[in-house]
């Protein structure tokens, strides 16, 4: 076993009582998108807007021979038709953070060949979305196919076909890390379990599209942009390079998204055709991928995996070490590297022991559509790996599924707890979420009636699973893979700047994303109102464009509320020491000698000499010569807060430090009945104990479990962008992608646990992407278990009817053993 | 995903429908129902009609109802109001079931059961329903209506016995006194089925006296299990009969393996659903009598 020092841990807080933190209350963002005036991309209608429309490649591989546009220029009503090779003359490469960039140029539109179906070719502008269809069927392009490479583990053969010529091979990044002694521990180990998994890409599916308006301003050189994609918002500068345009002429407005869960995340394709067609024109562009677009182009598909992994644990239970080896399928680019794996890094052991892990990564390049994020961030497909596997050892070893991983748990006097690849866990108490889980869940009884009904020829299955849902990433996830990092950036910020008026009125300036479904002015309503007592629906928020904002990342490895809230605290913090001394020069009082209490300060146990937030503001307003010369008018101050708990990796890699620290936790207990006539799975009842620490609004926190156990649940059973063996995407809409609707979706039964971060204001910790992170494990746990009567065990998901039929004949077929 | 330009004309009689049909023969003419199969194709562009012929407006096709045992469907008959009809649930019960596995309820206040017909996808319910039901199709074109038998009409995937310048304007569900069952597999809640079947059962004497047995999904139109039906009939109602006719029923079908289920997993599932809908038949007739 191998002893990581604790080292680095900053200075653990003590959280106070809580009047607003807690409390369940109706979202802020609600009553604008009830009444249909969210302001989507399709509802933001500017003067003179004209419509793009993105000609798709019908081929997964080919080259481009010629592209005749003739026609579509002809045509009335067309503006302007751009192939990929003028593009590339207009635009430079988008923005990716992946390896050697130049070895897999990544463009807004393909040059020279196409290296997946749906990657677009020519973009037309024209009066309408209607006519800019029109034009892209007059476009003639000559394509010369080439053969499609579309399995992750042949596209590394030698003589695979190329997806860049420029790299050599479809490898695009290979490294084996060790942490922790990995062969002592397999060396001891009583039994050594091994696995094959494969888990299949899906995305998350918005209801709104990406979508950007762009409107450029000859006579300025500004590009004012409109979108819905919008995040790494310090890396805007990026986008604007790409662009051809100073990053302080370029600003971007947000526009809530009608769903992310991650698919949108810095998604800047969209605007950059957007853009570059506004500048040509000369009049404001719209570009709204249709749904077409979103599925087959829009850079965002989940991991695609290929595992081969081994668990060394001995007789009782004891589970020592993990040798994952894994391929994973990027498609035809890989604009954000490897980081998918950080994430599986950060919590590679889960809740348990694990003293050692081998990891080697292999990213396969193919001919499908690039991954992006997708709400885990891959970090849920390492959830399912390794509850997968500590099911199968629990069966190899006839133990309860229970008792093992109760056995295996970090324990509460633990924390804060350095697991083997350096990352830190703040905090936790799993065994109090797994308590409470069985109680919720039924355990006991599910298990019975398991057994009654297994009688009577029914297969009934209970997934108990206990997992991780790491928070807060830092930036040094994106570069700790390389020893030579292009660029080792550390600052992954969040700002909010705070307006109190003449009145006493509070106005939150934020400056990432607008509304992704994680309800940042619900979150800052409520910290505001916690600060100054007030309600929290009287607080203002609004959005500042990115022109000139202070720095900010935006949504992503549910970081928001975390940086948010220490955003708040600290521009709160100043606020107050202002009116501090504001008040102490009304009150005629030693500053030391005033207390906040109820919205103002007043002098320390005497009630009746108090001066109100809106007393001082009024005077810090307009009445400057109340004042010292020092005190400048008004009442506002921003806060830029950095991450709170972020160190280096060792210059060896054997330890990446911390960079993910603040650590949820949650157990989840589905229960299953698997027709094994036609392979249907049936979910009977649904469970879910989570622990993200301080609760900052239970109701909407609830509402994100539903919905990721929802995806989860698609993840589990019904949702794959499947390409065939030609690379033919087969699943380009919601007809062939199938997706969990309320009839296939179970009432959840939810509670929490709270165990606060000693880290974090309030003790908050992330819980965006809680019920995504639990469900695809816990339902294949589910279902093997149903299945294993019949020898049946499940390693790839989804587990369509098909895979469970296939299973399930070859059990029968199966010699009795 | 928008249409290409089409001409539009929305006629107010059946004979001014067919005579529009007739006048834009070379312009690709189509008839628009509820419009939820042919207006998605055509934002898709897989369909590309140059003249719509919107049967909205043409009165008389909204009929409903029951010439004595017989119940007649007009082309205009939204499935959510079949659905809901007590003339529906008293003559043709198995329509009124099949119809609650059709799409999601606003799909249905849309489309139309005889578009559906018309439509004939392979995979969809209700050409199954009529064809286990021995509907007749009532085609008018120029020369007046003709009647076509449902064994007739459904001649492959989205082709049907209908001329380009005919109209189905009716359907009509003769009467089956006996038992009735509708059972389907689905991935998602009113997506497409896999598998649908449309079983109808009579009994007498203790034993099974008719029997009629159709499949969706299992081929390029639905496909009458007659095999099914034939190890039914003269047997008496129990588990060795209804495994007679699930064996017969699915030997001799070979359909072809798509992305949601592989041939062999669609016989599977065929076997299941055939299974639960003789049952269901079934159990409906001896409740029945
Ligand atoms: C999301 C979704 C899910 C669906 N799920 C299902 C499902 O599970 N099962 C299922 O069966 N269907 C499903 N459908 C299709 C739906 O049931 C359609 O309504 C039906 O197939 C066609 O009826 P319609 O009235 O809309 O016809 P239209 O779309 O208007 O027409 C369909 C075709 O039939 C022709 N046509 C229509 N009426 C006539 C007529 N009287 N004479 C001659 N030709 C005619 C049209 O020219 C056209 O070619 C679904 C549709 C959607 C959008």
């Amino acid at each position: 076993m191998t002893i990581i020092e604790r080292r680095d841990v900053p200075p653990a807080r003590t959280h106070g009582p809580r009047r607003w933190v807690g409390q369940s209350i109706r979202r802020v963002e609600d009553p604008k998108f009830l009444r249909g005036r969210g302001g989507y991309i399709a509802d933001l209608v500017r003067p003179g807007m004209l419509h793009a429309a993105v000609l798709r490649s019908p081929y997964p591989h080919a080259r481009i021979v010629s592209i005749d546009t003739t026609a579509a220029e002809a045509m009335p009503g067309v503006y302007a038709v751009v192939t990929g090779a003028q593009a590339a003359e207009l635009t430079d490469p988008l923005p990716d953070f992946g390896p050697d960039p130049a070895k897999h140029t990544w463009r807004c539109l393909a040059v020279d060949k196409v290296r997946y179906v749906g990657e677009g070719v020519v973009v037309v502008v024209a009066d309408d979305r209607y006519l800019a269809e029109d034009a892209l069927a007059l476009i003639e392009v000559e394509y010369d196919p080439l053969p499609a490479v579309v399995d992750p583990v042949r596209a590394l053969d030698a003589g695979a076909p190329l997806v860049h010529e420029a790299l050599g091979a479809n490898l695009a990044y290979d490294r084996t890390f060790d942490f922790g002694d990995v062969d002592a521990d397999f060396a001891e180990a009583d039994l050594v379990v091994r696995d094959r998994l494969r888990w299949h890409r899906s995305g998350g599916q918005p209801l709104e599209t990406v979508g950007a308006i762009a409107d450029f301003d000859p006579s300025t050189g500004q590009l004012t942009a409109h979108t819905n994609s919008l995040s790494f918002t310090s890396y805007l500068f990026m986008a604007a390079a790409t662009l051809r345009i100073p990053a302080n002429k370029l600003d971007i407005r947000q526009v809530p998204a009608g769903g992310s869960f991650g698919s949108k995340l810095f998604v800047t394709k969209p605007l950059v055709i957007a853009g570059m067609c506004s500048r040509i024109v000369g009049r404001p562009v719209v570009f709204l991928e249709d749904r077409v677009d979103n599925i087959s182009n829009c850079d965002h598909h989940g991991s695609d995996r290929v595992y081969d992994v081994e668990l060394a644990v001995m007789r009782d239970g004891t589970l020592r070490g993990l040798r994952i080896d894994t391929i994973d399928d990027y498609g035809a680019y890989i604009q954000f590297g490897v980081g998918h794996h950080g994430n599986a890094l950060a919590q590679v052991t889960g809740p348990y022991t694990i003293g050692s892990v081998r990891y080697r990564v292999r990213a396969a390049l193919t001919n499908k559509n690039q991954q992006g994020a997708y709400r885990g961030f891959g970090s849920e497909v390492n959830n399912w790996m390794l509850e997968q596997m500590v099911d199968k050892a629990a069966r190899e070893l006839r133990m309860d599924p229970v008792e093992i991983r109760r056995r295996n748990f970090i324990q509460p006097a633990q924390f804060p707890y350095f697991i083997p690849t350096g990352n830190a866990y703040d905090s936790g108490d799993y065994e109090a979420v797994l308590e409470r889980a069985l109680e919720l869940g039924e355990y006991d009884r599910w298990r019975a009636e398991q057994a009654r009904a297994r009688e009577e020829g029914r297969y009934l299955g209970i997934g108990l699973i206990t997992a991780q849902e790491r928070s807060v990433f830092s930036a040094t996830e994106f570069w700790f893979w390389f020893d030579e990092p292009g660029a080792p950036v550390t600052s992954m910020p969040e700002s909010v700047t705070l307006n109190v008026d003449a009145t006493g009125g509070i106005t939150a300036t934020l400056y990432s994303c607008a509304f992704w479904g994680n309800s940042p002015e619900t979150m800052v309503a409520q910290l505001v109102a916690e600060e100054f007592d007030c309600e929290p629906h009287d607080v203002s928020i609004v959005y500042h464009g990115s022109q000139g904002g202070l720095p900010a990342t935006g949504p992503g490895g549910s970081r928001t509320t975390v940086m948010l809230a220490g955003a708040v605290e600290g521009a709160s913090a100043k606020i107050k020491a202002k009116a501090r001394r504001a008040a102490s020069e009304l009150l005629e009082v030693d500053p030391d000698d005033l207390e906040w209490t109820e919205g103002g300060f007043q002098v320390r146990g005497v009630p009746d000499r108090r001066k109100s937030l809106g007393d001082i503001a009024i005077a810090l307003h307009l009445f400057k010569h109340t004042f010292p010369e020092d005190i400048e008018s008004g009442l506002e101050e921003s806060k830029v807060f950095d991450h709170p708990w972020t160190t280096m990796p060792s210059a060896d890699r054997s330890d990446l430090g911390v960079f993910y620290p603040f650590m949820g936790h949650a157990c989840h207990v589905p229960v299953v009945e698997v027709d094994v006539a036609t392979g249907e799975v049936r979910i009977l009842a649904y469970a879910a104990v989570h622990d993200c620490g301080t609760l900052v609004n239970p109701r909407s926190l609830a509402g994100h479990i539903v919905g990721g156990t929802a995806q989860g649940i698609g993840t589990a059973l019904y949702e794959e962008f499947v390409y065939d063996d030609h690379g033919q995407l087969v699943t380009s809409s919601f007809l062939d992608y199938t997706i969990p609707s309320a009839m296939e979706v179970p009432e959840l039964r939810i509670d929490h646990v709270e165990t606060p971060s000693p880290y974090t204001p309030h003790g908050i910790k992330g819980g965006g992407e809680g019920g995504r992170m639990m469900a695809p494990a816990a339902l294949n746990v589910a279902v093997n278990d149903a299945l294993a009567p019949l020898g049946v065990r499940v390693t790839e998901l989804p587990m369509t009817p098909d895979r469970l039929r296939a299973a399930i004949r070859a059990a029968e077929g199966a010699p009795p053993g | 995903m928008k249409p290409p330009p089409f001409r539009y004309s929305a006629p107010t009689t059946v004979s001014d429908a067919v005579a529009l049909l007739v006048e834009h023969a070379d312009d690709d003419p189509r008839v628009l129902a509820g419009g939820q199969s042919l207006v998605p194709l055509m934002n898709f562009r897989l369909a590309q009609p140059g003249h719509l012929i919107d049967l909205r407006r043409v009165t008389g096709l909204d009929t409903l109802r029951l010439e004595d045992d017989v119940l007649v469907i007009g082309a205009m008959v939204r499935q959510s109001t079949a659905e809901r009809s007590p003339d529906v649930a008293l003559a043709a019960p198995l329509l009124a079931e099949a119809l609650g596995h059709v799409a999601h309820p606003p799909i249905r206040h849309s489309g139309t059961v005889v578009g559906s017909i018309a439509h004939a996808d392979p995979a969809a319910e209700l050409p199954a329903v009529a064809l286990a039901a021995d509907a007749e199709m009532v085609a008018t074109g120029p020369g007046g209506a003709r009647r076509i038998p449902a064994a007739e009409f459904f001649l492959g995937p989205f082709t049907t016995a209908l001329e380009p310048d005919e109209i189905l304007t009716e359907v009509r569900f003769p009467p089956f006194p006996g038992g009735h069952a509708f059972v389907e597999f689905a991935r998602t809640h009113g997506n497409f089925a896999i598998v649908g079947v449309a079983a109808l059962v009579a009994l007498a004497g203790g034993e099974v006296t008719r029997a009629a047995v159709a499949v969706s999904g299992m081929g390029p139109t639905p496909l009458r299990l007659t095999a099914a039906e034939e190890a039914l009939v003269g047997r008496a109602p129990g588990a060795a009969a209804i495994e007679a006719a699930v064996d017969a029923g699915t030997a001799g079908l070979a359909p072809a393996g798509d992305l949601h289920a592989g041939a062999e997993t669609r016989i599977d599932i065929a076997r299941a659903c055939l299974r639960r809908g003789i049952e269901g038949a079934l159990a409906r007739a001896l409740d029945r009598r």
